[in-house]
């Protein structure tokens, strides 16, 4: 293993850029960090070069600790993205520097120099200075320095992205040949898919931090584990279909488990991948014998030509029920598309689909991603609060069937007993101690601990207990410090089989619908989408609302749950009484709330009455921030 | 470049310009020149070897260079300090270290008289022990000092700003120190800027009278300098003396100005 990384984690402030990534590269390998902007991928190069320092964790190159070293003992070489060469320097000069500070003779160092240039395809060119170069030759010029010292590993903040494309093309194509030339071990970062696949031997996703998934360009592409990578990587359609009788049901379809694919549970969501390409359009239904998968009747909505393929989009017949990750569904209108790409020769010719046309669609191969379900985190306290936030948080984890963590927070002499109480806690988890049911204790104050862990842990919603109070510190916390949405329990129910969406009209209704949904879907409750018109309102105000409710009708039926929408008037006390009144009317189980983003200029407002809304009932309010 | 402004060949505008700059910039110009060319060259030389004369010549030349090697390196540290570290009163320092720029040179000779002069604040510490830096050469480069200081801030620290912050990552993940970073990276791409930043510091402190004639005392053969002589003596009636020491500082003046053009000019044109 040349490098190893363990645990690293990266901060700016207090947000986590890179957290708790661990990584072996081997030996020569050439080793391609994907990832979008601000996803923390050069933050890991940085630190690995020692530029950053890290929060924690530790780094190891060819089996010395160098977490604390300086840059300069690391033996690193470092190509950034605006090349850097040293533009006073000649191209010769600027190879050398490296050799020249370690005290290499001049004989040697113009022999080395020659060499690398010769390598780079820069040969006679060692006498001219940068501004005499193309931006693709100074780049030349950046790998030569790096590697002129025979570096341990060679690193590259997306080297090629400031090029122009036909540039970029050519030097990334010489750059993996002198790259198996050396044999170096290599770090590349990029953003460009195209990039990574073309390079890597292995591919690092990575998104806000965290790593997600790691493997060989091949195996991402075609059996990538999470839904991250395998939206990220490639285009591709993600449905959620429901396991029945060992059969993956999508609507009305139904498909076998392919051999070799994550076992799943009876009755638990199925997430499947198709890409594109393995996707038959055609005007009749595939052969009988066949080994295509019917899927059913579609109609082409779209069609783009980009000369070697036909890309389509085709709108899905007979699909109620099922739910679109990928490509992402246009909110409130009751369609279904799936993505597919034909070669030209065939779209050439007469059975050429144009947009309009009805097709017969099917699959020619298909990947099921791991079990996911809703990743939990609850914060178990020994107060009337935390116990009702387990009690509720246990309820959603078995239906959502996903991976829950329980945490405490303790002071320094109270942690084993706090580890005793949530090994109990475990011992008796409704439906018997689950394999994804993990327990954690953190100590110090607990605000900042749940916070810490929220943050870290990646999770899509955290379940914390309250008093009779309003929102509470922790939740303002989070809420204010992540996009995670918050579930605040103070007293449980026996079960989650209502719910209420209270909605605004706009961009943070969306999200509460979304979620709520997700929440509702998973938990097979009824929902009621309740909107408050405030007196007065102008009749188009009147309308707009009503158009929201009807998209999230529709949202809702096309994610298969039992919906029904309620406008009313708003009461003279105010918008928080009629809510209050409707929560207790319709003796919901949990009434979700949808957050604007935290920068946003009414976010205080809305913090005042959110409190309000969680001080006006006893029932769980779940707190969904509007995700940009 | 904007098609718009491209200039166009014509004769009247130039003209103009030139008939306004006339009485204002050129002719005045003109005049130290003639003045000292009255009595003709011997004439000039002799007045220049007088020994007040000499001595005001070399003291100012001298302070300058001083004045220009002191404030290249402070100037210097203090333009890296301020580009390339991030501290709470950064802006505040850097508002600070510009100040003499603002500042009107004889208040600047006031406020050193009133710290190091013999009833100063420090000065009346430092009187006792026998050490007065006030109406001595120490004095007079003290106040070319606070005066000069900004120049060569002003010169660099642009060049470091723009000096992208891989640029010194880039020498350090190499294995270079800090201090060969410095030296080899950071310190040859402020060529340009030093060097003008030399040239400009050296060519303020050579005309420097406001602080100057505050803190010397104006003694002859001890502490005068070249600007205060051609005063003294344009007050003491000697006018040709005085226009043979000007039109020596207009000419070391005039030979800096070129110098510097030719910097900037060849800066642009590698920026290019």
């Amino acid at each position: 293993m040349s490098i190893i990384l363990s645990d690293l984690t990266a901060r700016y402030g207090t947000n986590v850029v890179v957290n708790r990534v661990s990584l072996e590269i081997n030996d020569g390998e050439l080793f391609v960090l994907l990832g979008g902007s601000g996803s923390g991928k050069s933050t890991i190069l940085r630190m690995i070069a020692g530029l950053t320092p890290p929060a924690s964790g530790r780094i190891e190159i060819n089996g010395r600790d160098v977490t604390h070293l300086p840059p300069q003992a690391r033996g690193t070489g470092f190509v950034f993205q605006n090349y850097s060469v040293f533009r006073h320097m000649t191209v010769t000069e600027n190879v050398e520097f490296g050799l020249r500070i370690r005290g290499v003779g001049r004989a040697a160092r113009h022999q080395r120099s020659t060499e690398l240039l010769d390598l780079v395809g820069l040969g006679g060119l060692g006498d001219r200075f940068p501004d005499q170069l193309s931006g693709g030759q100074q780049q030349r010029v950046a790998v030569a320095r790096a590697l002129a010292y025979e570096p341990e590993v060679l690193l590259l903040d997306e080297p090629f992205s400031a090029l122009d494309v036909k540039i970029r093309a050519e030097l990334r194509q010489s750059f993996k040949e002198i790259q198996r030339e050396l044999d170096v071990t290599t770090i590349l970062v990029t953003h460009d898919q195209e990039e990574a696949f073309e390079l890597a031997d292995r591919i690092g996703v990575i998104e806000r931090g965290f790593l997600m998934e790691v493997n060989t360009p091949q195996a991402l592409y075609h059996q990538p584990r999470t839904e991250f990578a395998a939206t990220f990587v490639g285009g591709g359609n993600v449905l959620v279909g429901r396991m029945e009788q060992g059969q993956i049901k999508l609507g009305a379809v139904s498909l076998p488990l392919p051999p070799g694919a994550p076992p799943h549970e009876e009755d638990t969501p199925v997430r499947l991948l198709f890409r594109p390409e393995t996707v038959y359009v055609g005007a009749a239904p595939p052969a009988e014998g066949s080994d295509i998968h019917t899927l059913g009747e579609a109609r082409v909505c779209d069609e783009i030509f980009s000369g070697s393929q036909q890309r389509l989009r085709l709108e899905m017949h007979g699909f109620e029920g099922v739910r679109s990750l990928w490509p992402p569904p246009p909110y409130g209108r009751r369609v279904f598309y799936i993505e597919a790409i034909q070669t030209s020769d065939r779209a050439v010719a007469l059975t050429r689909p144009a947009p309009g046309d009805h097709v017969w669609v099917g699959l020619r191969r298909y990947h099921v991603l791991e079990p996911s379900g809703l990743k939990l985190l609850i914060a178990y306290a020994e107060t009337p609060g935390g116990q009702a936030a387990a009690a509720f948080g246990a309820l959603l984890a078995r239906a959502a069937s996903g991976p829950t963590t329980l945490l405490a927070v303790a002071e320094a002499e109270q942690v084993a007993a706090a580890r005793e109480t949530l090994e109990e806690l475990r011992r008796r988890w409704p439906g018997g101690p689950s394999p994804r049911l993990t327990t954690r204790v953190r100590q110090g104050a607990i605000a900042a601990e749940v916070l810490a862990e929220a943050q870290e842990g990646d999770y899509e919603l955290v379940v914390l207990g309250r008093g009779r109070d309003g929102l509470g510190s922790v939740a303002q916390q989070i809420l204010k410090r992540t996009e995670t949405p918050v579930l605040l329990v103070q007293e449980t129910r026996p079960q989650i089989a209502r719910v209420l969406i209270c909605t605004a009209v706009g961009e943070p209704g969306k999200t509460d619908v979304r979620f709520g949904g997700r929440v509702a879907r998973r938990t097979r409750a009824a929902v009621t989408v309740f909107h408050v018109v405030r007196p007065g309102a102008a009749p188009w105000e009147r309308a707009r609302a009503e158009q929201h409710m009807a998209a999230a009708q529709a949202v809702l039926d096309t994610l298969g749950v039992a919906a029904e929408t309620k406008i009313t008037g708003q009461r003279p006390e105010g918008r928080v009484a009629d809510i209050a009144a409707e929560a207790e009317a319709g003796d919901y189980d949990l009434i979700v709330i949808g957050a604007p983003a935290w920068q946003h200029p009414a976010r205080s407002r809305w913090t005042d009455f959110a409190s309000q809304i969680v001080r006006s009932t006893s029932r769980p309010v779940l707190i969904a921030p509007m995700v940009p | 470049m904007n098609p718009n402004s491209k200039p166009r060949a014509t004769v009247l505008p130039p003209l103009l310009l030139i008939l306004t700059l006339l009485p204002l910039l050129l002719m005045p110009l003109g005049a130290i020149f003639v003045f000292a060319g009255h009595a003709g060259l011997p004439g000039l030389f002799q007045t220049l070897s007088q020994p007040d004369a000499q001595f005001a010549l070399r003291f100012s030349l001298l302070t300058a260079f001083g004045a220009a090697l002191v404030n290249g390196i402070l100037g210097t540290f203090a333009a890296y300090v301020l580009s390339k570290y991030r501290f709470r009163g950064r802006e505040t320092l850097n508002i600070v270290v510009n100040l003499p720029v603002a500042i009107p040179t004889v208040v600047v000779g006031t406020s050193l008289l009133l710290l190091w002069g013999p009833i100063g604040l420090l000065g009346q510490f430092l009187d006792p022990l026998g050490i007065q830096p006030m109406f001595a050469p120490a004095g007079v480069l003290l106040a070319h000092l606070f005066v000069t200081f900004p120049y060569m801030l002003g010169a660099v620290k642009p060049v470091l700003d723009e000096l992208e912050t891989t640029y010194e990552e880039a020498a350090y993940t190499i294995g270079a120190s800090r201090w060969q970073t410095f030296r080899y990276v950071i310190l040859p791409a402020l060529r340009g800027g030093l060097f003008s930043g030399l040239l400009l510091t050296f060519a303020h402190s050579l005309g420097e009278f406001g602080a100057t004639v505050m803190v010397s005392g104006n003694l002859r053969l001890r502490t005068q300098t070249a600007p205060l002589y051609i005063f003294a003596q344009f007050e003491a009636g000697n006018i040709e003396t005085a226009n043979a020491v000007a039109a020596v500082l207009a000419l070391t003046s005039f030979v800096i100005f070129m110098l510097l053009q030719r910097v900037t000019q060849q800066r642009n044109r590698r920026a290019s």
